[in-house]
């Protein structure tokens, strides 16, 4: 990659604005054969150690986990990205998220391996001095090690900056002393190492602090009865004035929340893979199982009503993987050109995840929900095996559901994605304004009802989602103007709106990971694909509409709404399409492959 | 000592079998290729102990097929090896395999050339015997336990009805299943060393094969079940006398 | 010109799958007008040798080097090479078993020779020499045309139904020159299991999986496989957790066999495991889950608790065999 190609490269929620070339994305049809291999790795690893032993996981039998983190990490797999002089591999971000997407197959096990990679190793990684990264970092590497990440508190989760724990300087000015209480620690149970979240005296501003297990004043509370990931250790953690030497303060005093947000970034586009390689694998379990089960006579994957549940799981993951690896690559290449103009390649890793957290939390957001959608289905096509406790229906299901509620709730990234939107256009990053304005103008004038004449198998659908990106610039505009400041408080207008724009970004992400893919191996190799992608885009016109059709009708009045509602029915126009015939030959697909098969 | 392993490429184990081509041939369209899994669990595993025991001073992989057989062939050099060799040509009969494999062992001089009891694809168990004609070396086949002593190879291996333990001096081609050793996930140092390793193509001198497939054919559906109620086990027995006529 | 077959025993008892490769050659011989020239290597009693004729062989060509009793592939070689040559033959058969899969492929080496490894029908002499045989660990079979002049075939056994005809063969001695080669591996140490059926060998196979939950429970198997004289088998997880010899384990990567009947008991039947079992000819299956995809390949399915069902059907055996007694 050139650096002038770069500097023309798109920016983070530039997507709203600007088209994206089918060529410049990554797809995963792409992955090269070392890439595979590791990716094969993961799936025996999970194949031999951590599937057969599920229960005893769940049960969390004493030092099972910890066992099963020193496997991986013999593989090599806690260090796939940490830097060669630590003990790691180097390998790009795209690898180690198809790592995490491989090893997101593997229930509880996948919560304690992404918190130990992400954030019980991040923060130190990327914040520590050389000191704090010698002596830690190669032991989280290699597994001997475990991490884990305190912010949350009793009275302060999702408004993470309000914990209440304080730390002071020691007499001797040799330690600070941490008094505070933490919860829904992953993998505290087994952790040496903790990165924990406090202020000092008085600060208006977290800072973090490396603690280890033995301090003195640390301790441990008994495990979490908990809904699903029974097998990972999650407990609260007591600082009681804990001693920690002033050399473990990491990164600068009042720089903790900073911390936090960056870490965060990352952690949710890696929540993003972990949730596919879950839906992949709950997919293949429900389209073995309607092959199998037979019930009037014939496998229940016969039925059309079991074949539209087949394919509506494989759309959603096929689509929701399309937007992963895509925002991917971009941070890769933000980092990588960064890089190349002298950035030192930590801080450059860090302002190319920042530069694309838009797309992480529409990622995060979407893909959880993905996975909640692939696993209710498959309970759903499991009937009442389904239910029991002894298929694995039951424990994908009450597994999945975390996801929507860690690394920030679905809420509050959905907020986030307006928010960081808005106030990059604020700030002058991101043109909405002139945009905005076109579109407005356009709605004054005479309309195009043309259908769609060109021919080209993706001139339709890159219409659809060019009117897409109008339709969400017209209702945000409309909304900034009318509830100026107040729109912070409607809540439920911002939920639409990032509704819109988590529509309009997976769109874009499946059509032009279709496209690429055609032009890679032909369209007669590529039906399916393109069954996908005209569900999928056709879909989101209906949600998009009614996204903005509520948004409208909370805040717009009169003639101006009546006007802006015609332009979003003609914005989410398409035309007809016959999804069930769609649906019916992709489900044919996986149901013949008798698994996930894309 | 230097060791050869002989590595062939099948389908997965999961593969169902598809005919094309008025059953002449299979269907690999779709096709997850894999190590030929005692190539791979046992032979090379074991190649790789003796190595790090510092009895094997160099291990090499030998495969013969087409450029297409690459991947799987630097699969096998995740886990191990010094280098791999690709005998360039396509061939389902064991004797021509044997030969090309043969020749080329012979040209470097191997103490021990290890396989696996057969391929899961054409199910022979043929090769390392006729290597070992070939190499005019003694065989022992179906080890599960191969230990060495000087010029000696010790190997336990299943016999009818048991196990013996015998022992040849070297060279000798051994075949290996369950028991020679653990099978092994490849590794992220392994996965990335994989690229850096010789992968060396030779053009084999021509062996005329002496088989060939014309066709193929799938196995016929089972009939459909009869289901017999748990409680009534007389019936079973029953109808295995005088139905299946097995009792 | 006659067909060569080389015939196994165990302790001078020549064993039924040997006579199940003397008829196949006799078929072969009918077929080409030729005879059957079988070669016995080591300790047997004459009678034993002169009953190879009910199956169809002429004369049996007898090396009685007691070093023979056990196997030694390069020096079995050498003795059949030296009855081929004496008899001038273009096909020659044997067993696809330990002992067959070790001297088959150095023969065809020698007489650069096709080979047929595990033959399942007899030739097809129509269209060449096309002899069927199974790929694929059973999940398919495979039409192979021998194009070399001479012939090596070994068949898989318990294959070919036997039909004994009245008949008996001559007995010759045969006297080879052993090369120094030909006894290079020493034999350290036997270990027999005596009194067991073989599971390569048996005729009926009980076969349990991880639903049968624990090693515990295979007293269960064992009485069934007592009582009906059969061998015991398992599948891999089952091998893997130690709960059985690996010997047991049998699959597409373990052993391949092909009993009369094969009870599946507490075995889901993954793809794996059919491919090595597939080839049995009844196959009764016991799991408590109606949906095992095993029940697709069997003839009679149990749906209960391998349990309760296992000591129900001992007791059955156990009656059926006093009425038929
Ligand atoms: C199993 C598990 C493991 C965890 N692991 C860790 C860990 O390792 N380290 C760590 O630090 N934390 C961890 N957490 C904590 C997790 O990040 C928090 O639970 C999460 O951020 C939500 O905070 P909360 O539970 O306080 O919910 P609340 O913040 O009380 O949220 C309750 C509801 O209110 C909504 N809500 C909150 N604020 C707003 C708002 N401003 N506007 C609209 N809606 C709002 C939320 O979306 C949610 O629906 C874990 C949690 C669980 C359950
Ligand atoms: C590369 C590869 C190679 C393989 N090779 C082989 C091979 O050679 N051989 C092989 O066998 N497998 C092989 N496998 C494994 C195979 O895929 C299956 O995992 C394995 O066969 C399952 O063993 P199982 O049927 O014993 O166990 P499970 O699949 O766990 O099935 C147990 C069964 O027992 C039933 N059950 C439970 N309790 C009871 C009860 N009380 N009464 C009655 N029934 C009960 C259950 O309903 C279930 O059907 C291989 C796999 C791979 C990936």
């Amino acid at each position: 990659m050139n650096a002038t190609e770069s500097v023309n490269a798109i920016k983070g929620g530039e997507f709203l604005i600007r088209d994206t070339p089918a060529a410049s994305i990554f797809i995963p049809e792409e992955w090269n054969e070392e890439q595979l291999m590791i990716a094969e790795t993961c799936t025996n690893f999970l194949a031999q150690h951590v599937v057969p032993n599920l229960n005893r996981i769940d049960e969390q039998e004493e030092g099972l986990m910890p066992h099963l983190m020193e496997e991986a990490g013999a593989l090599g797999l806690l260090s796939i990205s940490v830097p060669e002089e630590y003990g790691g591999f180097g390998k790009d971000f795209k690898t180690s998220m198809l790592v995490t997407e491989k090893l997101g197959a593997g229930n509880s096990f996948s919560v304690a391996f992404s918190a130990h990679t992400g954030i019980g190793t991040l923060p130190i990684l990327y914040y520590g001095t050389e000191a704090q990264k010698a002596k830690y970092i190669p032991k989280l590497a290699s597994g001997e090690w475990k991490g884990a990440y305190c912010l949350t508190e009793p009275g302060a989760g999702s408004d993470a900056n309000s914990g209440k724990s304080r730390a002071r300087l020691s007499e001797d000015g040799k330690y600070y002393l941490i008094t505070g209480q933490k919860m829904w620690i992953t993998n505290a149970g087994f952790a040496d190492v903790f990165t924990v979240f406090a202020k000092i005296d008085n600060d208006e501003n977290l800072s973090a602090f490396i603690v280890e297990k033995g301090f003195e004043g640390l301790s441990l509370n008994t495990e979490e009865h908990k809904m699903g990931i029974k097998g990972s250790s999650t407990r609260q953690v007591f600082f009681n004035d804990c001693k920690v030497p002033v050399e473990n303060l990491l990164s600068e005093r009042q720089n903790g929340f900073k911390i936090a947000v960056n870490i965060l970034n990352l952690g949710r586009i890696k929540l993003g893979g972990a949730t596919i390689g879950a839906s992949k694998e709950i997919i293949t379990q429900s389209v073995r199982y309607a092959n199998e089960r037979e019930q009037f006579g014939r496998p229940i994957s016969k039925y059309g009503a079991i074949r539209y549940k087949l394919a509506q799981q494989v759309i959603r993951t096929y689509a929701s993987e399309s937007a992963i690896y895509r925002a991917s690559q971009n941070m890769e290449e933000a980092t990588e050109h960064m890089v190349a103009t002298g950035m030192d390649e930590i801080k450059a890793k860090l302002k190319g995840t920042e530069q694309y957290a838009i797309e992480a939390a529409i990622i995060k957001v979407d893909a959880s929900e993905t996975l909640d959608y692939v696993v209710d289905e498959g309970v759903q096509i499991y009937g009442g095996m389904g239910y029991s406790a002894e298929a694995p229906m039951d424990r994908a299901y009450r597994d999945s559901r975390i996801n929507r509620i860690f690394e920030g709730t679905n809420e509050i990234n959905r907020m986030l994605t307006v928010d960081m939107m808005l106030k990059r256009a604020m700030k002058g990053e991101l043109d909405l304004m002139g945009p905005a304005q076109k579109v407005a103008g356009e709605l004054m004038s005479i309309p195009d009802f043309n259908a769609v004449d060109e021919e080209g198998l993706f001139v339709k659908e890159k219409k659809y989602i060019a009117n897409f990106k109008k339709a969400v610039l017209m209702v945000a505009g409309s909304a900034v103007q009318k509830l100026m400041a107040q729109l912070g408080k409607e809540q439920e207008v911002l939920m639409n709106l990032a509704d819109m724009l988590i529509e309009l970004y997976v769109s874009e992400s499946i059509q032009l990971r279709v496209e690429k893919l055609v032009g890679m191996r032909g369209e007669e190799a590529c039906k399916e694909h393109l069954d996908m992608m005209r569900v999928y885009v056709n879909d989101a016109a209906e949600k998009i509409n009614k996204s903005g059709k509520e948004a409208l009708n909370a805040f717009a009045e009169g003639d101006e709404r009546r006007m802006m509602l015609m332009g979003l029915r003609r914005y989410t126009k398409t035309e007809d399409l016959n999804t069930t015939q769609a649906r019916r030959n992709i489900a044919a697909k996986v149901i013949s492959e008798n698994k996930y098969c894309f | 000592m230097k060791i050869l392993v002989c590595i062939s490429q099948v389908p997965d184990t999961s593969t169902k079998i598809i005919l094309k081509d008025n059953n002449t041939a299979i269907n690999n369209q779709g096709t997850t290729w894999i190590i030929n899994p005692y190539d791979e669990w046992y032979a090379l595993i074991k190649a790789l102990e003796l190595k790090e025991s510092g009895i094997a001073t160099e291990v090499h992989l030998v495969t013969v097929g087409k450029a297409d057989v690459e991947p799987v062939i630097r699969k096998a050099l995740a886990l191990g090896g010094d280098e791999a060799i690709r005998i360039d040509a396509d061939s389902t009969d064991s004797y021509q395999t044997a030969s090309y494999i043969a020749d080329y062992a012979r040209s470097v001089g191997y103490e021990l050339v290890l396989c696996g009891k057969e391929s899961i694809d054409y199910n022979n168990g043929t090769t390392g015997t006729m290597i070992a004609e070939l190499l005019d070396a003694d065989y022992i086949g179906f080890a599960t336990h191969i230990q060495t002593e000087g010029n000696t190879v010790i190997v336990q291996r299943e016999i009818e009805g048991g196990e013996e333990t015998d022992s040849c001096s070297l060279p000798a081609v051994v075949s290996c299943q369950k028991g020679v050793a653990e099978a092994r996930i490849p590794n992220m140092r392994g996965i990335m060393a994989a690229r850096t390793r010789p992968l060396k193509v030779i053009i084999p001198t021509e062996v005329v094969a002496v088989t060939t497939i014309l066709s193929y054919e799938l196995p016929p559906a089972k009939a459909g079940i009869r289901l017999i109620n748990p409680d009534n086990m007389d019936e079973l027995v029953e109808l295995l006398h005088t139905e299946a006529k097995v009792i | 010109m006659a067909v060569i077959v080389l015939v196994e025993h165990t302790e001078g008892n020549i064993k039924k799958k040997s006579f199940e490769a003397v008829q196949y050659a006799a078929n072969i011989a009918q077929k080409t007008g030729t005879g059957v020239t079988a070669v016995v290597l080591g300790t047997v009693a004459e009678a034993e040798m002169t009953a190879l004729g009910q199956y169809g062989a002429q004369k049996v060509l007898h090396v009685a080097d007691a070093r023979l009793d056990e196997l030694h592939a390069r020096a079995y070689a050498s003795a059949l090479m030296t009855a081929i040559q004496k008899e001038d033959s273009k096909v020659i058969v044997t067993l696809h078993d330990i002992n067959g899969r070790a001297v088959a492929p150095r023969l065809a080496v020698k007489l650069k020779a096709g080979l047929v490894a595990g033959a399942l029908s007899y030739p097809d002499m129509a269209n060449g020499f096309v002899i069927k045989k199974a790929v694929f660990s059973g999940k398919a079979f495979a039409f192979v045309n021998i194009t070399s002049d001479v012939k090596v075939i070994s068949v898989m056994p318990n294959t070919f139904p036997l039909q004994s005809i009245d008949g008996k063969a001559t007995i010759e001695k045969l006297e080879v020159t052993f090369g120094d080669k030909d006894f290079g591996i020493k034999v350290k140490e036997v270990n027999k299991v005596k009194g067991e059926v073989s599971l390569a060998d048996a005729e009926l196979v009980v076969s349990g999986g991880r639903g049968m939950k624990g090693p515990e429970n295979w007293g269960l198997i064992e009485d069934l496989a007592k009582e009906m004289g059969a061998a015991t088998a398992c599948s891999r997880p089952v091998a893997d957790a130690d709960w059985r010899p690996h010997h047991e384990h049998v699959g597409q990567t373990g052993g391949t066999i092909r009993p009369n009947l094969y009870v599946a008991v507490g075995i889901s039947g993954a793809i794996q495991h059919l491919a090595g079992v597939n080839g049995s000819k009844t196959i009764v299956v016991i799991n408590k889950d109606p949906e095992a995809p095993f029940f697709k390949a069997a003839n009679y399915g149990v749906i209960g608790d391998a349990m309760e069902v296992l000591p129900r059907l001992t007791e059955a055996v156990k009656r059926f065999k006093e009425t038929h007694k």
